[in-house]
């Protein structure tokens, strides 16, 4: 068992690793990231996850809903710190399953992945109370600094990928028949909860939140046994392509209307607190027309016009983010051009949300295959090239949603000495 | 105005009042702290002075009681004093602005998190705000002149509304509770409440703020401004646990009233600090001590083992010197984690009550500490708090030191700040916004109005709600003191 596989071991079993484990992770980490572009071409099958803020028992029950690394394929979109209890464990974890399995996981920067934000929201406090120095939080920063801006999911099928999972008790059985679906939920149990059939595009307006509006025309489809979730496996659908899924941690921003540009960004930065950098990791999409200030004091707010306006111009299917609690866990807008995922469910310990991941599957024909390609700018989408942006139709989208893992099998640390004001 | 006595270098026991019988003039209060230096300059003032001076002197109140015979008298919610006429009429103010929760009825659809029905409760509270105020405590805030009247009651009325959260961003902090205690000593400054009542005030209308902010946080879901997640004492407050382990110190000779309070040791009747983790014995105090009623709510919200979402209440349970520590300790900390972040105080507005002015007795101005979360102080802006020498502590001293009134209250800095850390007032116009603004990460550098992208057409307009802002001009855009790009790391 190499070290780095000890390491892993140790942190699933949430035990942070000695400080100069981390120090050795972190330079590991940097070289990797270092040439990893901006923005990261990712091929599906990819299961594409939000903000996890150092909640690491729920990133068990992620890895348990989704399956592990490496037979999953995962894309992290940040926010991997602060606020939660273990934002160290999560963090160190997902870097080391990053330099086992470079292929196989991709961070990009979340807001949080910050000097100046981690010293506020907690990972700071953290790493001190839990190493006595800062050295381990200074370590973590100069990676953060190394992550991708964004993602591009590439060779993403319009259909799901067959699957045997059974449908939920409380649903209708009717789902089992139904095809042509463009949308899947299922819950914890990898059991059906429900399915929306993919519309006409002129009737797509009428989908904005499906779990919310479970009451679309279903049709016939093919139930199968239960059993695992296909999620990333290569399960062989013979959908289209779709255009790119472009992920990034907050949104769109005034300054940016091509991938190329983003691109061009340097990033090997702290989070500066304005430009495009900044608004791509603080960004949040509103209902709004155009541009809008934001409540956060960074970033913008940016409505459905911009967004269909960015996909069209850069032949996406969909933006992907997280960055926003939803209540349901997940939450497309704009006619399904946009969707927040989250990750961390009862947030905070008290928000009751639940949390979702999104698996979009692997177009059958492979026709958006490309390597996993450095500082790639000007690459042009080819698979695009016989089609007017107007048709491009989303990913199939499968959708998991699970609860706060259960808390009985924690054990209690000990007692740590309180800070300077009561001794 | 500087209407505390100070008496030889010693800082004062009581607040001062203000002399009715000469004229004053009052202010709208105005945001003043717009960046590091203007903290520093917060630190130093007669407003700061007041402020500290006002919290010790309500929570000297908050301790048990012996008296000459030595007969002990514990100080419990459920054996309040003597509730004054003046006390029994904010009571009433409290009610009604409760009642207007029946008004503003939480919204049922579809919502991301914080409820946006908060906002109408909260512009119910802005347009009962004068009207309650005139008619329960008219008699006590009477001016001669018209003028002079309604410049008291918007004064006042700022601190009143500035007490119960955002309505933008629906959440609420330790920057609302801190503007109520203000609130509060602005009635004491005009002579509202008699001296020997701060027990009265605490458990009369103190408590029962605190019961209206919980009732509003569970009813309309608001966020813990700025919320720290786990590493915050509490999502939302923070007087409750300096009143309440006042409550379970060793009793003092109420007559003493310069004799420090005890800095350790405990009632002999009181609970044990580890009982926090029991919850049983959490349901037996609740009534009764400020401290156990602010646990009982994260028991109520929260789900999960006490010592992961509450690490650091969690560790204060530990503490083996009683009661009369962790008030010590609780105090430390609120000037620290409090008054001295400048993402909590930056809101904090200043009038004649509560005033922009250097406080002469303010031996030293604060150092670098605090300065660490704000910004236009270092390039670096984020490098950890600076170590003080001969501890080992990362959260070192900073040194504004007062008169002895003081002692032991140095600010220092360590865990995350609990409220918001600047999402400036002016930062966003109101509009009706469905789906944004509740369970935000705030940008801890943002001051006021961000400059507008030229060619978008974004303008940045006053906020309507805004307590701290009511009738002035929004501060104008500061010059973003970040736009300073940062070195490379390496
Ligand atoms: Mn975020």
């Amino acid at each position: 068992m190499s070290d780095l596989d000890k390491a892993i071991a140790q942190l699933r079993a949430c035990r942070p690793i000695p400080e100069n484990q981390v120090r050795e992770l972190c330079y590991k980490a940097r070289e990797l990231l270092i040439e990893e572009g901006n923005v990261v071409s990712v091929d599906a099958p990819v299961t594409i996850c939000g903000d996890i803020h150092g909640q690491f028992h729920d990133l068990m029950e992620l890895f348990r809903v989704g399956g592990d690394v490496p037979e999953t394929n995962y894309l992290f979109m940040g926010d991997f710190v602060d606020r939660g209890f273990y934002s160290l464990e999560s963090f160190l974890l997902l870097l080391c399953l990053k330099v086992r399995y470079p292929d196989r996981i991709t961070l990009i920067r979340g807001n949080h992945e910050s000097r100046q934000i981690t010293t506020v929201y907690g990972f700071y406090d953290e790493c001190l109370r839990k190493y006595g120095s800062a050295n381990v939080w200074r370590y973590c920063c100069e990676v953060f600094d190394y992550l991708a801006l964004g993602a591009l999911v590439l060779g993403a099928s319009t259909e799901l990928a067959p699957t045997n999972a059974s449908i939920a008790a409380d649903s209708q059985a009717s789902l089992a028949e139904m095809e042509d679906v463009e949308i899947e939920i299922l819950n914890s149990a990898g059991q059906i909860m429900n399915r929306l059939g993919r519309l006409p595009k002129q009737d797509q307006s009428q989908m904005t939140n499906p779990s919310s509006s479970p009451s679309q025309t279903q049709e016939a489809s093919q139930n199968g046994a239960p059993g695992t979730g296909a999620s990333g496996s290569s399960g062989g659908s013979s959908g289209n392509s779709t255009g790119a899924v472009l992920c990034v941690h907050g949104g769109l921003s005034p300054l940016i209307d091509t991938i190329d540009k983003i691109r061009l960004l340097d990033r090997k930065q702290e989070v500066p607190h304005e430009g495009a950098m900044c608004d791509l990791l603080w960004s949040d999409p509103d209902d709004i027309d155009g541009w809008g200030l934001s409540p956060r004091g960074a970033g913008f707010l940016f409505g459905a016009d911009i967004v269909k306006c960015f996909n069209q111009k850069n032949d996406l299917s969909l933006i992907c983010r997280a960055h926003q609690l939803v209540m349901e866990g997940f939450k497309e807008m704009f006619d399904n051009t946009i969707v927040t995922v989250w990750s961390a469910p009862n947030y905070c310990y008290r928000c009751g949300n639940v949390a979702a991941i999104l698996e979009l599957s692997e177009d059958g024909s492979n026709a958006g295959y490309a390597p996993r390609s450095n500082g790639d700018v000007g690459r042009s989408n080819g698979i695009l090239q016989d089609r007017t942006p107007e048709q491009i139709m989303g990913p199939g989208r499968r959708y998991r949603v699970f609860d706060a893992a259960p808390q009985d099998s924690r054990g209690m640390p000990a007692k740590k000495p309180v800070a300077d004001y009561f001794l | 105005m500087s209407s505390s006595q100070d008496q030889g270098g010693r800082q004062s026991t009581f607040l001062g009042r203000l002399d009715r019988s000469k004229p004053h003039s009052f202010s709208i209060p105005a945001k003043k702290i717009n960046d590091g230096d203007d903290l520093a300059f917060f630190l130093a003032s007669t407003a700061y002075r007041d402020l500290i001076i006002w919290l010790l002197q309500l929570n000297r109140s908050m301790f048990p009681t012996r008296d000459d015979d030595g007969k002990i008298a514990p100080s419990d919610l459920t054996l309040p004093p003597p509730y004054s006429v003046r006390i029994q009429s904010l009571q009433r103010i409290m009610q009604a602005l409760a009642g207007l929760i029946d008004k503003a009825p939480p919204n049922t659809g579809p919502r991301r998190f914080g409820n946006v029905a908060f906002r109408d409760w909260f512009k119910l509270a802005e347009t009962e705000a004068a009207g309650l105020l005139q008619q329960n405590l008219g008699d006590a805030l009477q001016l001669e002149s018209e003028e002079g009247n309604e410049a008291l009651g918007g004064e006042l009325i700022a601190y009143l509304l500035g007490s119960f959260g955002s309505a933008q961003r629906l959440d609420y902090g330790t920057g609302h509770e801190l503007s109520f205690l203000a609130f509060l000593g602005c009635l004491w400054k005009l002579g509202v409440f008699e001296q020997g009542e701060e027990r009265g005030i605490v458990m009369g209308v103190v408590q029962p703020y605190l019961e209206l902010m919980r009732t509003l946080i569970l009813t309309y879901t608001l966020e813990p401004a700025g919320s720290h997640g786990v590493w915050g004492l509490d999502d939302h407050s923070f007087a409750p646990y300096i009143f309440g382990s006042a409550q379970f110190g060793p009793a003092i000779d109420p007559k003493a009233v310069n004799m420090p309070v005890p800095t350790e040791g405990s009632l002999q009747a009181a609970p044990s600090p580890s009982t926090v983790v029991k919850k049983d014995i959490v349901a037996d105090y609740k009534d009764s001590n400020m401290y156990f009623a602010a646990i009982q709510f994260i028991y109520d919200v929260k789900k999960g083992p006490f010592w992961e979402h509450s690490p650091v209440l969690y560790d204060i349970s530990d503490i083996k010197d009683g009661w009369g520590k962790i008030n010590k300790g609780m105090l430390k900390m609120y000037a620290a984690e409090v008054l001295g972040k400048f993402p909590v105080v930056q809101h904090f507005p200043f009038g004649s009550f509560f005033a922009w002015e250097r406080d002469e007795m303010a031996l030293r101005q604060t150092s670098s500490v605090h300065m660490q979360q704000q910004p236009a102080v270092s390039k670096d802006v984020a490098q950890p708090p600076t170590r003080a020498v001969g501890t080992t502590a990362p959260w070192a001293q900073a040194g504004r030191t007062t008169g002895s009134g003081m002692s032991g209250m140095q600010a220092s800095t360590r865990m995350a700040t609990m409220r918001a850390p600047w999402a400036g007032n002016a930062t966003a116009p109101l509009r009706p916004m469905s789906s944004t603004t509740s369970n935000v990460t705030t940008a801890p550098w943002a001051t006021a109005s961000r400059p507008a992208l030229p060619g978008l057409g974004i303008v940045s307009t006053a906020v309507p709600w805004s307590a701290g802002q009511r009738g002035t001009q929004p501060p104008p855009p500061t010059g973003a003191p970040w736009a300073k790009k940062e070195e490379a790391r390496r």
